[in-house]
């Protein structure tokens, strides 16, 4: 019971700390930097602490600085509630859709089964979807309460846009839910031990809509009508300064993590490495004792899930600074017109295979 | 005679541009455009840790203010007023480069020496309102105000501060000689 607590309290921490003490700040560093060397520059580099650069790590730091120190003010004529409210419901859902995602499998600690995963619900593909669709109550609130006609017309179109998008990634979903024949995540994990069962493989048409309706339902670019950096001023935030705009970016920042980390953990073979299962690791660690190999496989499991989040991270990084924004009437027929069609004959061929075996 | 009513008639051109099934399958151009960038991606980033030796910088980035631009001899930057060896300026305060300039920012009030010459005893050049165009350079009949490389130093804390008068002005011939001969060729056909 105590132990329950404790493990449970020690996900939690780890879970809290890597996502908003390390993630957020980093990937703000890293989309500077990941667009610098990209575009052949270098990227911001002169925010020193005593004469040190550390080629500027320091600049999330001085981001926070800037950040807590602007006026905080609600717009004349706007609604105070929802406009201070808004930059709140766009980034709960993204911290709190991490709950259900494995980042490692099940080991005997202590005597005790410790399972990597803070909530294994058995519904855990479906809560990850009802808190998205959460969070685009986020943007449609920030457009409306801010007394502004182009926040408003911002705002229509992220709420357009991430319902549309909403449909068709249920659907693809679908598909892998037929094949692993589960909604759990942490099972559908367990499942691609043996290398030829990772999704991706198994569902490579789910993966690349998945992945492109994800990216359209974070509202970033090739999909970022909705903020279009150059054409509605900033969209339906242009009248947040200081914390409650860091929120709304955070929350952003932090659906990135969210999505590489669904990618990997139903398509990518979750914390596996290729030919590895979990009884192999703990085997191969056992010179350290019981307790001990358990600890050095669940490090190898964590960081290896890790580091396909980080590729997923950087893949989602590279599209950003490659792809130019599609107009909004494309993104509305992308999303019915085409993607739609094509997520639907995945889930019948998907079926005639399932029935052919 | 003259030129029939059908060719005045401005043509419209259609240019059809048709998309292969290749390209309008979308997703292999968005491969093929995301290897280009992710191979500048990596080469940068190998570039940084390990910087290729001799080679030239790929990177465009220049380092203000530890680097440099050199700039070109054609680059308008800041105007001054060009002396002789003996220090006095070469300015007749004839006042074209007052009159040309667009941005009425140059203010002269002319004097005559003891031995005839005409000199401007006040020459005052609003930095505030220089819009750099280099038509008092290209009017001047005696060279005597040209357009430098200089750009920095123009950034005070009081408005005041930017009405530069003569004696700032002043740049000796040798540092401006490169200039001169340059508008020496452009200029020249119209002022001598």
């Amino acid at each position: 019971m105590v132990a329950d607590l404790i493990e449970s309290v020690v996900k939690i921490l780890f879970i809290f700390s890597v996502n908003i003490g390390f993630f957020s700040p980093i990937l703000g560093w890293v989309e500077r930097k990941q667009s610098a060397l990209m575009q052949d520059r270098v990227g911001a580099n002169r925010a020193d602490i005593c004469g040190f650069t550390l080629i500027g790590l320091f600049h999330p730091i001085a981001d926070a600085i800037k950040v807590l120190t602007k006026e905080d003010f609600v717009p004349t004529g706007a609604d105070r509630l929802f406009h201070t409210l808004a930059p709140f419901i766009s980034l709960t859902p993204a911290i709190i859709a991490f709950a259900v995602i494995p980042f490692g499998g099940q080991y005997e600690l202590f005597g005790h089964r410790v399972n990597l995963i803070i909530a294994d619900l058995d519904v855990g593909i479906l809560f990850i979807f009802a808190f998205a669709s959460l969070a685009s109550f986020g943007a449609v609130l920030g457009g409306w309460a801010s007394n502004n006609n182009w926040s408003f017309l911002g705002g229509l179109r992220a709420s357009a846009q991430m319902l549309s998008y909403e449909v068709v990634m249920g659907l693809n979903i679908i598909g892998v839910i037929m094949v692993y024949g589960t909604l759990r995540l942490s099972e559908i994990g367990a499942m691609q031990v043996n290398f030829f069962n990772w999704g991706i493989f198994l569902q490579p048409v789910g993966f690349v809509l998945f992945f492109t309706c994800a990216i359209a339902e974070n509202k970033r670019a090739p999909f970022d009508v909705a903020e279009a950096e150059s054409e509605l001023v900033a969209g339906y935030f242009t009248e947040y300064s200081g914390m409650k705009f860091v929120m709304f970016w955070m929350g952003e920042f932090l659906e990135i993590v969210t999505i590489a980390g669904l990618v990997t953990t139903m398509f990518f073979g979750a914390w596996h490495l290729p030919f590895v299962s979990d009884r192999m690791l703990v085997d191969f660690f056992g010179f350290a004792g019981p307790n001990g190999a358990s600890i050095l496989a669940i490090l190898v499991n964590v960081a290896t899930f890790f580091a396909k989040v980080i590729f997923f991270i950087w893949l989602q990084m590279t599209i950003r600074w490659t792809l130019p924004r599609f107009r909004y009437d494309q993104v509305m027929r992308l999303g019915w017109k085409m993607f739609l069609p094509i997520a639907l004959i995945n889930i019948f061929i998907t079926g005639l295979v399932l029935l052919a075996k | 005679m003259g030129i029939s009513i059908e060719k005045l008639k401005p043509k419209r051109v259609r240019k059809n541009i048709e998309l292969t099934l290749w390209e309008r399958l979308y997703i292999f151009e968005i491969i093929r455009g995301m290897h280009i960038t992710s191979m500048h991606f990596f080469i940068n980033l190998i570039g940084f840790v390990l910087p290729p030796k001799g080679k030239k910088r790929r990177i465009m980035t220049v380092y203000y203010p530890e680097e440099k631009l050199t700039l070109p001899i054609a680059y308008r930057g800041r105007p001054v007023l060009v002396a002789r060896e003996n220090g006095s300026e070469k300015c007749v305060a004839c006042g074209l480069c007052e009159k040309i300039c667009p941005a009425s920012a140059i203010s002269i009030v002319a004097e005559e020496r003891e031995n005839g010459e005409r000199y401007p005893s006040s020459y005052t050049l609003d930095m505030s309102r220089c819009v750099y165009c280099g038509y008092c350079e290209e009017v001047c009949p005696k060279e005597a105000i040209v357009m430098s490389a200089e750009y920095e130093g123009l950034a005070k804390r009081n408005r005041n501060n930017l009405r530069f008068s003569k004696e700032k002005l002043l740049r000796s011939e040798k540092s401006v000689k490169d200039r001169i001969e340059y508008i020496r060729g452009i200029y020249a056909k119209c002022n001598y």
